[in-house]
This record gives structure tokens, C-alpha cells and sequence, in this order.
């Protein structure tokens, strides 16, 4: 059964209200007609004390959040761009991620952030970004930046019902029209963990969210090729599986990372410290990374499809990385992601 | 006589807290408290007065200048001393220290050294308070330094909306850190409270607990009867420096004489006689606690890795 990232979203959230009572969804536009992207839409006819629409006060309203866990509910606080979240840092960073540690255990904040990574059709420079290293920097926070549907439905029914901390959820803008076919792989944990999507020999590529999608392109198009890619997706950026990880570089050698972020100081850092920590000589190749061009992202859709990496990109790299002596291979014709994942019709 | 014995009580609550913070004074050269302290001595009357008409259930959200609500809320007095040393049987094991006093049982939630940053938490617990029809109220509790945040904006505005049971609580001692509330300020606080429909009241006479006692609780009994927000500042003054334990007089950036006028009126200082006779009982139980903190084991570092 397919299902899209936008249904398992829905999903994740209409199993909150039902099976946990406590559960408030908060947020600006959360009583709307467009209810956050078809999430939460209607909700508030059926849950009209738990569906609290916002004044424009983010950095108050991720307090109150913070007050009303102490007071027993699970707030789910909903940011239709990640941009936006930036407004939260000091309650996020100062208050929430240390209320457990800070008071030495008196209490604890079980909630829930939810932010859309907005990157898509000319969102520009503050409707676009990729925060999650900044997130997964500090202790006490939770970042997952789930790729696909059944990940969506795991680590928010894990979140919502088991977990007693906040969590911040990326959600990405592409993905949510997007169809996915069942598949049988496994996130090794539902918000500590990371997920082997396609097991292979010549190379691990570690990507993040949509870009799990786009290194899983590269690898059927290389495949044909007699390039055999190993695919994680992190999933969980803050707590990743480096198991996982290490087994896999061991195996293959080589080690791509593949973000929706900038490179430096960020995921693909990270990997690179962990792999470096693990055992350096693992490396046959020196590591590679991509990620966003380190400049903001420029709304011109000529600019735009240089700022992102692509399928094609990812093939590039991938080649030159693994030199397979003498054959040739075809790179993919270069077509915009955002045209690609035509399914995104704005113009938000 | 009923008075009196209010009078009594109210003033030996008052005189713990002093003589809890001139202990800390007395220890801190020792270095045995080894992190910033933000006293409250010639507030003290504040903390007690409102504290006097709260249940244990009601909830307080309180700031890095805690020490007095801490304790006029029922916070245990060994445990605050281990805190403050950074000791294992503290409050939280030594990870919070001075700036960050909690204690659930009695309704202390945690406090935090951002400046207006638990305002929203007082917000959100009033709030899901109101949706499970609870029978209790929530107090934030700031400066008037935190006025200025935006924060305190929204969650006015948010608190009047949603109509939930909170007493904003302005602890004003005209001075954030060394600056004056003149230097600071453009709007009128009363008609900034009031364009959000949120009732104002105001009380002059900080050093006086049962004055603050009787008028605190007309606010208090107005966010019970009408569940709704109430505002109330307390004009109060800051003896010692903003943070540490001595004075700060010579600096030059304020008047002796505007304290010596707040002191002539502080019956902590003048009624001796009552003094004399809750200086025993008091001190006793200072040792007591001192002496718990004294004896408590470090923490470990498996408190260092705990609770993230
Ligand atoms: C957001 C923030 N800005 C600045 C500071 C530094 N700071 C600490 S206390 C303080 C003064 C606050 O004044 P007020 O709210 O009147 O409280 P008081 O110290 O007088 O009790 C300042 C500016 C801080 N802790 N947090
Ligand atoms: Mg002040």
C-alpha cells in the first residue's frame, strides 16, 4: 500500500489526539482551511480544547508549551517554516533542552516541535533553510528529520507516547506530496537511530531526508552501471546510529554524506568526526560531502538549481570516488529537483 | 490580636529569609558557594507576603533572584544550602545552584536566569490548567527589567485572550542591574496592562508584608473568582548589589539615602525587639541546614551524565 509523507503525517497526528489525551496541537494556522499542509486539517471540529490557534508569538508560544508539559499535556508546537522556528531558540535551546538537566531531574518536557523545511519553488533566503545542526548541537534536544512515511509514523507514535523530552521534527517541504511504496527497511530506533535503505558494496552514502530520496536515484542509475551504493539515511540527526555507520564505511571504504544543509560545522561534519573517532584508516578514499553552497539561498531558479545538489551531482561525486578503470557511465540528464518532484505545485 | 499573630508570623518568614541570605554573605569569602548569588534582602516582605495566600497547589515560576519566593513558598531549607554548595543532596544535585531553585512539592517550578524567560511557562501551565478545569492559580514572577522583553508582551496579550488563571507579579526595585527604569522605559506600565484588559494593581509599600499580605490577596482572590489574568507590582528596593553580597553605594549610579529611606521603614530593622526574640529558633535552623549542606557528599559523574 503507498501512502504519502503528507498522509503518514496526518496519520501520526490523528493517532496522537486519539491515543494520547493529553496531546495539544498548537500553533499559527493549525484552525485553518489549509490546517499545516492537510495535517491537522479539521482537527479543530473534532478537538476543539486541544487545537489552539496562535497569536504570531513564537518565542511565547514555545514557552507555553513548556508550561503546559509541566502541567501534563503533550504539546505538539507546529512551524509551517523552520525559518520561523529561529524564534524559538531561547525557549528551545535555554529552557526546554535543559529543564530535565538544569534542575537535576525534578522535571521533564515531553513535546514536540514541528518545523517544515521550506525548499521548494523560489523560497529564498528565509523560507528555505535547513537548521537541523544547529538543533542537534545541543544536548537535551531531539532532532529527527524523518525521510518517508512508515519513519514518520514510527518516531512520532515513539515521541508522542514513550519519549519525555522534546523532540524537534524537520519535515520537508518536497516530500509531502510525494507517494512511497511500502517498503521493508527498519529505522534501528524510532528517534535514536538510523535506517540501512539499500545495502551495497562500493560505497556508503549517508544522506538526509529529501536527499535520501536523491542519493536513492543516484544509486539505481549507478547500479545500472556496476556501481553498487550502500545507502543510510540518518533519520536521526541528533542520535544516529553509528553502528550502522562504521560498519558500513568499514565495508565499502568510502564515505559520501549527502545534507540538505551547509557543510561545514554540520551533519556532514559530524560524520566525518565519527568515522575520524572510530578508525581513520577505514578510508580508501578521503570522505566527500555535499550539501548546499555556503551562501543563503538565492530565490532566482538559475541560481537556485546551482545551490542544490542533484541526482546528477550525486553521480558525479560518486564516480570520481569509486573509478571504476575504463568503462564509461552515462551521467542523468540534469532536471531541477523541484521539477523533478513535480508533485509541488506552490506557491508556498 | 489576630493581626498581631499575622504580623508575627509574616515577620519571622521575612526575618528567615534575611538571615538565610546574610548567612550565604557570611560564607561566601569561605568560598563554599562557588556561583553567582542574586539576593533578595529588602525584598524579602514581596516573597512572603504573596506567598502567605497561596496554596501549596498553585504554582509559582520565579526568576535567578529567587532565594525569598523559594523559600516563602515552603522550599526546604537544608536542601537550598547543599544546592548552593554544589552538593549532591541538593534540590537538583549541585546542577542548579542559585539561579535555577525548584521544588515541585511546594510548587516552585523552575526558575531561570533569562530574564523574562518563565513568564510563557506560568502562561502554558494556567492554560492546560483551564482546559482540565483545575481549581488553582499560577503566578510568574519578574522584575521590571523583564518588562521591556518582548516575551512579556506576547504573553499578555496571550494570557488576556485565553482568559487563564495568572497573577503577572512585577517585583519593581526600579533597577535592572545598574540601569533605572527611566533610562529603560517609554510606556506606561498601568496603560500597557490595561490595553489588554488585564486588571492593574499596584502596591507602594514593599517593605510592609502585611500590607502586602492583605493587598496581594484582592489580587489573588481576583484571579481565583474570575480565572482569569490579573496584573500586580510591588514597588520594592534592592539593598545589596545586583549580584553578589556586598553593597554597591560607592559605584555612584544610585542614592544611599533612597535605601535609607526604604530602611526606616523595613520592620526587619526596626521592631528589635521582635528581632531579638526569633533569633535563636531562626539560627538554629540556619546551622541546621548549613550543616546538612556541609556534610553531603559531592555529586558524581554519573550526576554529571544524568538527567540530559
Ligand atoms: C535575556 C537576558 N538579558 C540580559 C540578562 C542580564 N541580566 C541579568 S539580571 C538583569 C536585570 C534584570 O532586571 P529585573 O528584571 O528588574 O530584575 P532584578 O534583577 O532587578 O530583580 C539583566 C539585564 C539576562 N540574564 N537575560
Ligand atoms: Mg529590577
Amino acid at each position: 500500500m503507498s501512502k504519502t509523507y503528507k498522509a503518514a503525517l496526518l496519520e501520526a497526528m490523528q493517532e496522537a489526539m486519539d491515543n494520547n489525551p493529553r496531546s495539544l496541537i498548537i500553533g499559527q494556522g493549525v484552525t485553518d482551511f489549509k490546517g499545516i499542509f492537510d495535517t491537522v486539517k479539521g482537527f479543530v471540529d473534532r478537538y476543539p480544547d486541544r487545537v489552539i490557534e496562535t497569536p504570531l508569538s513564537e518565542d511565547s508560544i514555545a514557552g507555553i508549551c513548556i508550561g503546559a508539559a509541566l502541567n501534563g499535556a503533550y504539546p505538539i508546537n507546529t512551524h509551517i517554516r523552520a525559518d520561523f522556528g529561529l524564534l524559538i531558540f531561547n525557549q528551545l535551546i535555554n529552557l526546554a533542552a535543559k529543564y530535565k538537566y538544569m534542575f537535576g531531574g525534578l522535571f521533564e518536557i515531553p513535546c514536540m516541535y514541528r518545523m517544515v523545511i521550506g525548499r521548494s519553488w523560489g523560497q529564498g533566503a528565509q523560507h528555505s533553510q535547513s537548521l537541523q545542526s544547529l538543533m542537534a548541537h545541543i544536548p537535551g534536544l531531539v532532532v529527527v528529520m524523518p525521510a518517508d512515511p512508515k519513519s514518520i509514523i514510527e518516531s512520532y507514535r515513539y515521541s508522542i507516547q514513550k519519549y519525555k523530552g522534546p523532540v524537534v521534527m524537520l519535515e520537508h517541504r518536497l516530500l509531502y506530496e510525494l507517494n512511497f511504496e511500502n517498503d521493508e527497511t527498519k529505522l534501528s530506533h524510532p528517534i535514536f537511530g538510523s535506517k540501512l535503505e539499500i545495502e551495497g558494496t562500493d560505497i556508503t552514502i549517508i544522506a538526509t531526508s529529501v536527499m535520501v530520496l536523491e542519493a536513492k536515484r543516484a544509486a539505481n542509475h549507478l547500479k545500472k552501471n556496476g556501481i553498487s551504493v550502500e545507502l543510510i539515511n540518518l533519520h536521526s540527526i541528533s542520535h544516529p546510529d553509528k553502528k550502522i555507520i562504521c560498519k558500513s564505511v568499514e565495508k565499502t571504504g568510502k564515505m559520501l554524506v549527502i545534507d540538505t544543509s551547509w557543510p561545514a560545522y554540520g551533519v556532514c561534519a559530524e560524520m566525518n568526526r565519527i568515522i575520524n573517532e572510530y578508525k581513520p584508516s577505514i578510508l580508501k578514499v578521503p570522505s566527500n560531502s555535499m550539501g548546499m553552497v555556503s551562501t543563503p539561498c538565492p530565490t532566482a531558479k538559475a541560481l537556485e538549481e546551482m545551490y542544490y545538489p542533484d541526482v546528477h551531482d550525486i553521480c558525479k561525486e560518486v564516480i570520481k570516488m569509486v573509478k571504476k578503470d575504463g568503462s564509461e557511465i552515462n551521467l542523468p540528464k540534469k532536471i531541477s529537483m523541484t521539477d523533478f518532484y513535480k508533485h509541488f505545485k506552490g506557491p508556498f | 490580636m489576630e493581626s498581631l499573630e499575622i504580623y508575627k508570623d509574616l515577620f519571622y518568614q521575612s526575618l528567615r529569609i534575611r538571615l538565610v541570605e546574610e548567612k550565604i554573605i557570611e560564607l561566601y569569602p569561605s568560598d563554599l558557594i562557588q556561583s553567582p548569588v542574586h539576593l533578595s534582602i529588602g525584598q524579602e516582605a514581596v516573597a512572603v507576603g504573596v506567598c502567605a495566600n497561596l496554596n501549596l497547589d498553585d504554582w509559582v515560576f520565579i526568576n535567578y533572584r529567587g532565594h525569598a519566593f523559594y523559600l516563602a513558598k515552603g522550599g526546604p531549607l537544608p536542601e537550598f544550602f547543599a544546592e548552593l554548595m554544589g552538593k549532591k543532596n541538593g534540590q537538583s544535585k549541585g546542577k542548579a545552584g542559585s539561579m535555577h531553585l525548584a521544588s515541585p512539592k511546594q510548587g516552585i517550578m523552575g526558575a531561570s536566569a533569562v530574564v523574562s524567560s518563565t513568564i510563557s511557562h506560568a502562561v502554558g501551565a494556567a492554560l492546560i490548567s483551564k482546559i482540565k478545569r483545575e481549581n488553582r492559580i499560577f503566578v510568574t514572577n519578574f522584575g521590571d527589567g523583564a518588562l521591556e522583553q518582548g516575551a512579556f508582551h506576547e504573553c499578555l496579550n496571550f494570557a488576556s485572550l485565553h482568559k487563564v488563571p495568572i497573577l503577572f507579579l512585577c517585583e519593581d526595585n526600579n533597577l535592572a542591574v545598574h540601569s533605572h527604569k527611566k533610562e529603560r522605559q517609554s510606556f506606561t506600565l498601568e496603560k500597557l496592562v490595561g490595553s489588554y484588559g488585564i486588571p492593574f494593581h499596584e502596591i507602594e509599600e514593599g517593605y510592609d508584608f502585611v500590607k502586602v499580605q492583605k493587598l496581594s490577596k484582592i489580587s489573588i482572590d481576583e484571579v481565583r473568582n474570575t480565572k482569569k489574568p490579573v496584573f500586580l507590582k510591588i514597588k520594592t528596593s534592592r539593598y545589596k548589589e545586583h549580584v553578589g553580597p556586598g553593597e554597591d553605594f560607592s559605584a555612584g549610579y544610585r542614592d544611599k539615602n533612597d535605601i535609607n529611606k526604604w530602611k526606616k521603614l523595613d520592620p526587619l530593622l526596626q521592631d528589635k525587639k521582635l528581632y531579638e526574640s526569633f533569633l535563636g529558633k531562626i539560627n538554629n535552623e540556619i546551622e541546621n541546614a548549613v550543616k546538612f549542606g556541609l556534610e553531603s557528599p559531592l555529586p558524581d559523574r554519573e550526576d554529571l551524565l544524568s538527567d540530559v
